[in-house]
């Protein structure tokens, strides 16, 4: 069943957002699975299948942004939205200009989230 | 007859050693002087018998000359070392003549060994110190000169030859040296070399570019003096002290580059990772007391998951409580600790720790500093650390001005009657939000009000004090004012913790 449902992947360092995002996120009719860095991402054989990318901007070893570059470079463009717990405008439209999906400054609520979701999963492939 | 036995007296006793020889070189004659000094006989001496009072070393090097001197016919010298009748060598110098007959012919060779063996020390001294003197200059890279200013001439040790890498037959003038010396520092050469001219001493670090285009720094001293009135001499040392230059350098800069990440980390580094620290557990409450409404809310109600998400709640509420406490440890720590402080005295510790960056930028400072300034009451670090950023800013906001001096000033002044002032003026480009970025951005991106992080802590501190903080563009040039005004008796804001507060 959940192979029909479109699976989008977090990585972030934090424990909070691992534990609690996965479970929103099925509630809200996704399929969902987390990793603690952007390496255990890439090790894993989820990249293909994920539909959005709910990505931690800072992490100790490989950054959100570097991670993106790697999914670039390997021709895998998948929807990113950025989650941060620093809230700098700057930033944000950076990431965006760079072809970030949106960025969400921590605490975010359902209602941003789902319309970062929509606008993430209407965004064909790069 | 009379007059050959006067002369024999006279040969045998005049204080020097007389002999002489057949024309093939064997000797035949020896005064009394000669023969008494060595202690042999004349049949000991005769012939080649005499060699045997020559030092064995030397005795190949007189062989030689003599020979030489008898084939050229001409009269000569030669210097080797004679054994007293004691045993004791001491050094002399043989000198010889040919009488020649009607015809021309050599009929004998007549000589005269004189000691100097006193001169001989004196050279052999002489020889040890200069080699010791050049060795030192080697080793210390220390050159020496003389100067004659009046006509231009100057004598160079080797050293300072090895050291300007010039040859030494090369006829050195005051224009030879001038063409050496960096560009950039010629007219502060000039001036100092005018002004010791004038008497005063001159002692400079400027650098050289030697023909082999590897800058050198080098520091002189030297002083006029004046052995021959209306003839001035200029005597000084030159040593060449690139390496310790360039050590100074990478400390100072690996110093500043400290204190630039130091600054970074402070008040507002630190705001900000408040921040982080507390939406991380944030994030995670909003998120799953929305989980838990959406289970509660299905049909039917998912009540263990909706229990589960309300535990994970609880637990990061916790963790948002222990970020707060750790806070809390953190800033009781930092007390504000008033005291009495003279500011023109804090600004001149902040300026002569700061002296060799400023320098190292060429930066000009410019101090007027109110000598009737009131004692105030304040932090002293903190306000320092204002200083230093404030000063710190504005050597940034110049690190791009060639066409125009870096001109850095600091005034303060007594504000009505119970406030202090102090601004920093540089002429930079102007406050320019770009450049603001450029500053702190690779250190923190987070910006407080459009300023920078030292700015923002600056400020943060000044309002403690009950003072404000401002920046103004020039109005009668380029660049930007940043001024603070506190009151005499700081009025510490709050409950004296370190609370940023945002204005």
């Amino acid at each position: 069943v959940t192979g029909q449902l479109p699976l989008v992947s977090i990585v972030d360092d934090d424990v909070s957002v691992r534990e609690s995002l996965p479970d929103l996120l099925r509630q809200l009719g996704y399929a969902a699975e987390a990793f603690p860095s952007a390496e255990a991402f890439l090790a894993s054989d989820r990249a293909d299948d994920t539909r959005c990318l709910l990505l931690d901007l800072t992490m100790p070893g490989m950054s959100g942004p570097a991670l993106q570059e790697e999914l670039t470079r390997r021709r895998q463009g998948i929807p990113i939205v950025y989650i941060t717990a620093s809230d700098d405008a700057t930033v944000r439209a950076r990431l965006i200009a760079r072809g970030a999906v949106d960025c969400l400054f921590k605490p975010f609520s359902e209602a941003t989230l789902l319309e970062a979701l929509d606008l993430a999963l209407r965004t064909p492939p790069a | 007859v009379a007059g050959e036995r006067t002369l024999e007296l006279i040969i045998d006793t005049v204080p020097a050693m007389v002999w002489s020889a057949e024309p093939d070189g064997s000797a035949d004659f020896f005064n009394q002087h000669y023969l008494g000094y060595v202690g042999r006989a004349w049949d000991q001496m005769n012939g080649q018998g005499w060699t045997a009072a020559v030092h064995p070393d030397d005795l190949a090097g007189l062989g030689a000359a003599w020979a030489r001197i008898m084939a050229s016919g001409a009269p000569g010298e030669a210097e080797a070392r004679l054994r007293r009748h004691d045993g004791a060598y001491r050094w002399f110098l043989f000198r010889t003549s040919p009488l020649r007959d009607a015809g021309g012919s050599i009929t004998k060779w007549y000589g005269v060994n004189t000691d100097i063996e006193d001169r001989k020390r004196v050279e052999v001294e002489l020889q040890r110190a200069y080699d010791s003197f050049a060795d030192a200059q080697r080793l210390s890279q220390t050159g020496n000169f003389t100067a004659d200013i009046a006509v231009d001439e100057h004598i160079w040790s080797e050293e300072l030859y090895r050291i300007f890498e010039i040859d030494p037959s090369t006829t050195i003038t005051v224009q030879a040296v001038r063409d050496v010396i960096h560009p950039d520092d010629l007219a502060a050469f000039d001036a100092d070399f005018a002004r010791s001219l004038g008497g005063i001493d001159f002692d400079q670090v400027f650098r050289i570019v030697p023909p082999s285009g590897t800058v050198k720094h080098v520091h002189a001293v030297g002083h006029l003096i004046e052995r021959v009135a209306g003839r001035p001499l200029f005597i000084g040392a030159i040593q060449d002290v690139t390496a310790r230059v360039v050590a100074e350098e990478a400390l100072d800069r690996s110093r500043s580059e400290l204190a630039h990440v130091a600054r970074a980390t402070t008040l507002s580094a630190l705001t900000a990772s408040i921040a982080h620290e507390l939406n991380q557990p944030l994030s995670g409450i909003v998120t799953n007391a929305s989980t838990c409404l959406r289970m509660l809310d299905g049909e039917p109600p998912d009540i263990d998951g909706a229990r589960e998400t309300a535990r994970r709640t609880l637990r990061d509420g916790d963790r948002a409580a222990t970020v707060i406490t750790t806070l809390r440890d953190l800033f009781r720590r930092k007390a504000f600790a008033l005291e009495a402080l003279d500011l023109n005295d804090a600004t001149r510790e902040v300026l002569s720790l700061s002296s060799a960056d400023l320098q190292r930028q060429r930066i000009v400072v410019h101090t007027e500093l109110a000598p009737d300034l009131p004692i105030i009451a304040g932090d002293r670090g903190q306000l320092q650390q204002v200083v230093q950023n404030l000063v710190r800013n504005a050597v940034d906001a110049m690190a791009a001005i060639d066409d125009r001096p870096r001109n850095l000033s600091i005034l303060t002044e007594r504000e009505d009657d119970d406030r202090v002032r102090l601004s920093v003026r540089d002429a930079g480009e102007g406050v320019d939000p770009e450049a603001v970025d450029r500053l702190f951005g690779a250190f923190f991106t987070t910006k407080a009000a459009g300023m920078g992080i030292g700015l923002f802590v600056s400020r943060s501190i000044i309002e403690r004090h009950g003072g404000r903080l401002w920046v103004e563009p020039n109005d009668d040039g380029p660049g930007t004012t940043f001024s603070f005004s506190i009151p005499r008796t700081a009025a510490p804001v709050g409950d004296a913790i370190a609370t940023p507060r945002s204005s």
